[in-house]
């Protein structure tokens, strides 16, 4: 009986410790930094031409799609400050309600002399449209809404 | 009537604490008659949050712009269908349908169980009725951060019009994907709150289990096919030719399945040789407590996700229902512990019991690396200060090898015995599997080879395992045929039938693993082996995808009632054979108020095994003047193999899910 509670109280330990191998395995190898644009300039140096994330807004004016080359091109700027990182997007197309001033996720290599980031993943948010819409209806009150 | 709905609601508080009250005295103090006052006090909030919800559906129809909620996210030309869904367009709303969710079910509890005598069922009424009061709290708009969904806008103001709902979400399978993820997420109420009542009364057999095997099995088949909606909505709406991203909303809904999946798999334990009792009930907690914790980690915006939330107080409200539930069941578990210890223990490491548990850590495990990898951001920040997080790729890696063994074990289980494997019976129910197994591995080595794939370890370890289920189960399904149809004197295909009708559970879970290696080997294809190229194409220039070349024809541009459809004809060709054409499109918005908007329509067709996906990059609105002066259309192709076979695998698990719910239960069922 005691032997048995043993081995299975061992398979376990081995298979809890195989998981958590995995996981921190996983960890290294793929982790990034994520910032903001603002801390991300701050730390330029820290993470040149290492992969990392970026959150903040599209920045007004700065978007161009040139077919030619399948390329996007455009700024990331801070909600807060005026920090801007450039973005470069090739051979994937413009995701869906990508807006100036709209909500965007940017992952990829980040090349601090440049400023630049050469994303490997982009993803926007559709919030842009309901700010835009609450204050049409003249009663944004601040509450914090769900939009998918 | 929305007045009269917010009256509900605030009625409903005191029907939801009398319910709680008269159930628990009459438990405690025998009062048959309290008990019943109790189950009234249940139906009766049910009633009065059906009211609040229908006088919102009927401010949808009604088009009342007076109603806050309603202004923003219906409007006008919405289609009714759209109207109505707009019921969980946003939070407040969608938490109003969670509450209604909860106190249907607990009605149905009610309804159910309608015997003299039926503790279980009343003692589960009040965790029922604990997480109705939570809910109905935040529907209240008393506390910040959420407005009551019945509120009026301020000053008696009128709107115009209403902002409408985001036109991606304005197609039929969003308008199913997320109420199948709530009515998956709040059934998991049930089971947790039987597991709850039968610690609250003190008698703590398996009972429970029994009752709550029909509940557990519909709320899994419903986040199966709620967590796939999603999915297959991505991927045709998207336009970026996948189905998951391991986004933390994608996560947040995984987990709790993850759960669900071990929990009905050592419920069967329990039933069958009385063990794992206190697992049992820690596993139902889990899931249970995973689906709000899943509201936690999207509503909150601490970590980032396609899933456009903004940041919101709600999920501190969240947080600490969590945390007070959990205490509560800790505290609960210490108080029966005693109770809890199970008379039996595993008898061999070799037994189906083992290829259970096995199964439970690997689930289990499975799930705390996804939530390790969701929170990491702010486990990283809280520690360090910095952010760190782990991308796709984590995920990805980190699932493969516990995805693979549980993929074997969907097999090894059924054909290993209970309590103990002996070296015979593991000759006669492995050999031909493993056989087989290696003969499809080998196959699949050489093809893989020859296709210029020679590293692809994953993927012929993945066809071994799912040849390997594939032979275990027919065997399965062979003998008990084979046995009945000589018993019977009957046909094979006779006793097949009467085999899955005899023991609708056993056999409808092992169609559900025949899904789940169906729903393998299409991610094995579309995740392992899809191609993606990318080209800007003038009249009549062409582009290669796999053996495809696409050839730019034509454009068209169509009007429909609320937007204006623009694309190119592309004619599809194979080793110089005409395929066809497809049409992949931009779709463009004009709604006053909100901009213009465009959004991807990808273009998909089967082709055999494989999917063409194509999707366009911006374009003027007039396709056709555009592409006539010479325009360049920049055009996406994904070639997807075997991406099918994901919602094929899905909908074998689905109905398999649906044989085994039928089977009715000796001891008793709800």
């Amino acid at each position: 009986m005691k032997r048995r509670r043993f081995k299975i109280i061992g398979a376990g330990v081995i298979v809890a410790s195989a998981l958590v191998f995995l996981m921190v395995a996983g960890v290294k190898n793929t982790s990034m930094r994520h910032f903001t644009p603002d801390a991300l300039i701050a730390h330029a140096q820290e993470v040149d031409n290492k992969g990392i994330q970026v959150d903040g807004l599209i920045s007004e004016d700065t978007t161009n799609w040139d077919p030619t080359k399948f390329q996007l091109t455009f700024a990331v700027r801070d909600r807060e400050s005026k920090a801007e990182v450039n973005v470069l997007y090739a051979n994937r197309i413009k995701p869906d309600n990508f807006k100036d001033g709209g909500n965007v996720f940017v992952q990829g290599k980040y090349n601090a002399a440049e400023n630049l980031i050469v994303a490997s993943k982009l993803q926007t948010k559709c919030a842009s449209k309901y700010e835009a819409a609450e204050g049409a209806t003249a009663q944004a009150s601040g509450a914090s809404e769900r939009d998918y | 009537m929305a007045e009269l709905g917010q009256a509900a609601i605030y009625l409903s508080v005191f029907s939801c604490l009398w319910a709680m009250a008269m159930l628990w005295i009459g438990l405690r103090h025998n009062n048959y008659n309290a008990v019943v006052s109790g189950r009234n006090g249940v139906v009766g909030t049910f009633a009065l949050i059906t009211l609040a919800t229908g006088a919102l559906i009927y401010g949808f129809v009604t088009n009342d712009f007076t109603m806050k909620y309603v202004v923003e996210v219906s409007s006008y030309d919405q289609p009714l269908l759209y109207k109505i869904t707009a019921l969980w367009g946003r939070m407040s709303g969608s938490l109003l349908f969670w509450l209604w969710l909860v106190t249907f079910f607990g009605a149905l509890v009610v309804w159910t169980s309608q015997r003299a005598t039926d503790y279980l069922a009343d003692y589960a009424l009040i965790p029922i009725s604990i997480v109705q009061l939570f809910f109905i709290i935040l529907v209240t708009g008393l506390v910040e951060g959420v407005y009551n969904p019945l509120e009026r806008l301020p000053n008696g103001a009128v709107a115009r019009d209403g902002a409408g709902m985001n036109p991606l979400l304005q197609t039929p399978s969003m308008a199913f994907h997320p109420p199948s993820l709530y009515v998956g997420f709040v059934s998991l109420t049930v089971p947790f709150a039987f597991a709850i009542g039968t610690l609250l009364s003190g008698k703590t057999g398996s009972e429970w289990i029994f009752r709550s095997r029909r509940w557990m099995m519909a709320s899994w088949l419903v986040l199966t096919l709620g967590i796939t909606l999603g999915g297959n909505w991505a991927y045709r709406e998207l336009g970026w030719g996948g189905y998951w991203a391991w986004d933390p909303v994608e996560n947040a809904s995984f987990m709790p399945w993850l759960l669900g999946t071990a929990y009905l798999h050592s419920a069967m334990i329990q039933e069958k040789r009385n063990m794992l009792k206190l697992w049992n009930i820690i596993l139902i907690t889990l899931a249970f407590e995973f689906t709000l914790l899943g509201t936690f980690i999207t509503r909150s915006g601490i970590v980032s996700s396609v899933h456009a939330f903004a940041q919101s107080d709600i999920g501190h409200y969240f947080l600490m229902f969590i945390g007070l539930s959990t205490l509560g069941v800790i505290a609960l578990l210490a108080y029966r512990w005693n109770d809890l210890k199970s008379p039996n223990r595993l008898e061999s490491l070799l037994s189906r019991e083992s290829a259970f548990l096995l199964n439970n850590w690997m689930l289990v495990g499975l799930t705390l690396i996804i939530l390790w990898g969701t929170l990491w951001p702010i486990i990283t920040e809280g520690v360090t200060g910095a952010k760190v997080a782990v991308p796709e790729s984590f995920f990805n890696q980190v699932v493969i090898i516990p995805g693979l063994l549980l993929l074997l074990l969907t097999g090894i289980g059924p054909i290993t015995s209970w309590k103990k494997l002996t070296p015979s019976n593991f000759r006669r129910m492995f050999a031909k599997p493993i056989v087989l197994g290696l003969v499809g591995g080998i196959l699949a080595w050489v093809y893989l080879a020859l296709k210029g794939h020679t590293t692809a370890i994953y993927s012929v370890l993945c066809v071994f395992a799912g040849v390997f289920v594939l032979a275990a189960i027919s065997g399965e399904f062979y003998r008990g045929a084979r046995l009945r149809a000589k018993r019977q004197e009957t046909t094979l295909f006779d006793g097949l039938i009467r085999l899955v009708q005899r023991n609708k559970r056993r056999y409808g879970g092992y169609i559900v693993h025949i899904g789940i290696v169906i729903v393998y080997i299409g991610i094995l294809g579309s995740k392992g082996y899809f191609l993606l190229e990318s080209k800007g194409l003038q009249l009549e220039e062409s582009m290669e995808v796999g053996k495809y070349t696409l050839t730019l024809k034509n454009a068209f541009q169509e009007e429909h009632p609320n937007f204006s459809l623009g694309g190119v004809v592309l004619a599809v060709e194979k080793g110089g054979r005409s395929m066809g054409t497809m049409r992949p499109a931009r779709a463009f918005y004009h709604k006053a108020g909100q901009g213009d908007q465009d959004t991807i329509e990808s273009a998909i067709r089967h082709f055999g095994l494989n999917d063409l996906y194509i999707a366009l990059g911006p374009l003027p609105e007039n396709v056709p003047a555009h592409v006539q002066s010479g325009g360049i259309v920049s055009v996406q192709a994904y070639h997807n193999p075997l991406v099918n076979f994901v919602w094929l695998g899905v909908t074998v698990m689905v109905i398999g899910g649906l044989v085994a719910i039928f089977e009715k239960h000796p001891k008793g069922n709800v």
